[in-house]
């Protein structure tokens, strides 16, 4: 199985591999070129616009937007970041017994590290803006989770003078998880549906 | 501590001042004391009575008065002393106990920001629980529950 050593050759886009349908949007972009028997001065054109087109390709995003969708979603490192009695919750998911690295969930200690912010208890004013601080310090792309009734909506201090009712009043929330505390499967269960939104997204 | 000693030595020291001490179930007593008369005494038992420990301040809401309790605590005694003066809500102020006893700016900042008690001469007197720009008193009787979408606050941003 020797290939033409002077020839560039990617598979072209082949019409019988449309039967799948998710192949569509990984149907291999490289364009075919055919350099062989190309004269010096005839192959930087054809290799120039076989590089545009390339660039063209990824400038859509068409390249490798999937493929960083797929690493992305499935390797999500949450922010360790507990603030109430859910962190308690959140913790215990990523015990022994629960074990959410299975789903290459790994919590990290440096916003910098991670795409994914779990707010996991009650936000009060004073620690408002350090979250938002926290959550811009991410770097794109990435998700919040408002984990238990305290982040989605305030929880049983909703009225109380120091609770922030819900954190979509600072930061853009993408799955709110109910209860007070939500079990550790709820959680995991939260972070599953933010995957499947991810890869419908597109992200 | 017979809080009739404690009586006597106040009434010596503070005549017509209107000082008064009444014994409190449990402590060495409780001792009301004008505004006014507040370094003075603070300094007086420190220094006379050994109550080097300060434990506590705290505001309370009495709609027209406002409390401010002081809770003190002699190792030598080995007993607690309630301090306890009303300021008028109009416009409550009150000197800081800071000078006596450095304990006492965080719990002076607290009942600053939750009763609105200023305190003169406090070091630094701003906010502790709530961030900065809080416009509220919140446990004074007159703030009510809110519903979230009224209570505005300012986030600020750093
Ligand atoms: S939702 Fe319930 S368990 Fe979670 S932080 Fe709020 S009060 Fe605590």
């Amino acid at each position: 199985m020797s290939a033409p050593s002077a020839s560039v050759s990617a598979p072209a886009p082949s019409p019988s591999a449309s039967g799948t349908p998710s192949s569509a949007a990984l149907e291999p972009a490289v364009p075919f070129i055919e350099i062989e028997g190309l004269r010096t001065e005839q192959f930087i054109p054809a290799a120039k616009e076989a590089l545009s087109s390339l660039i063209a390709e990824q400038a859509q995003g068409k390249l490798i937007r999937p493929v960083f969708n797929w690493a992305g979603r499935n390797s999500l490192f949450p922010l360790h970041w507990g603030l109430a009695c859910c962190a308690i919750e959140f913790a215990s998911a990523f015990g022994a017994r629960f074990d959410a690295e299975r789903f290459g969930i790994v919590p990290r200690s440096s916003p910098r590290q991670c795409d994914l912010l779990i707010v996991n208890g009650t936000v009060t004013w004073k620690v408002a803006h350090k979250l938002i601080t926290l959550y811009e310090q991410m770097p794109e792309p990435k998700w919040v989770i408002a984990m238990g009734n305290c982040a989605t909506g305030g929880g049983p201090f909703r009225t109380a003078y120091s609770v922030v009712p819900g954190v979509d009043k600072l930061v853009p929330v993408d799955i709110y998880i109910a209860g007070c505390p939500p079990r550790p499967e709820a959680l995991l269960d939260g972070i599953l549906k933010l995957e499947e939104l991810i890869r419908e997204r597109g992200e | 501590m017979a809080t009739d000693e404690l009586n006597q030595r106040i009434q010596q020291r503070f005549p017509d001042r209107g000082i008064t001490v009444e014994p409190f179930e449990g402590l060495a007593g409780r001792v009301l004391f004008p505004p006014a008369a507040a370094l003075e005494l603070f300094r007086f038992l420190r220094d006379d009575r050994s109550f080097h420990h300060l434990s506590f301040v705290a505001g309370v809401d009495w709609k027209s008065e406002r409390e401010v309790v002081y809770a003190l605590w002699s190792d030598t005694e080995r007993d607690y002393l309630l301090l306890s003066t009303r300021v008028d809500a109009s416009d409550p102020h009150l000197e800081s106990a800071t000078s006596v006893w450095p304990s006492a700016n965080w719990h002076e900042r607290e009942a600053w920001e939750m009763v609105g008690i200023r305190f003169d001469h406090h070091p630094d007197l701003r906010h502790l629980l709530m961030p900065d720009g809080y416009e509220f008193h919140p446990l004074l009787r007159s703030f009510k529950l809110h519903e979230p979408e009224e209570l505005e606050v300012k986030v600020r941003h750093v």
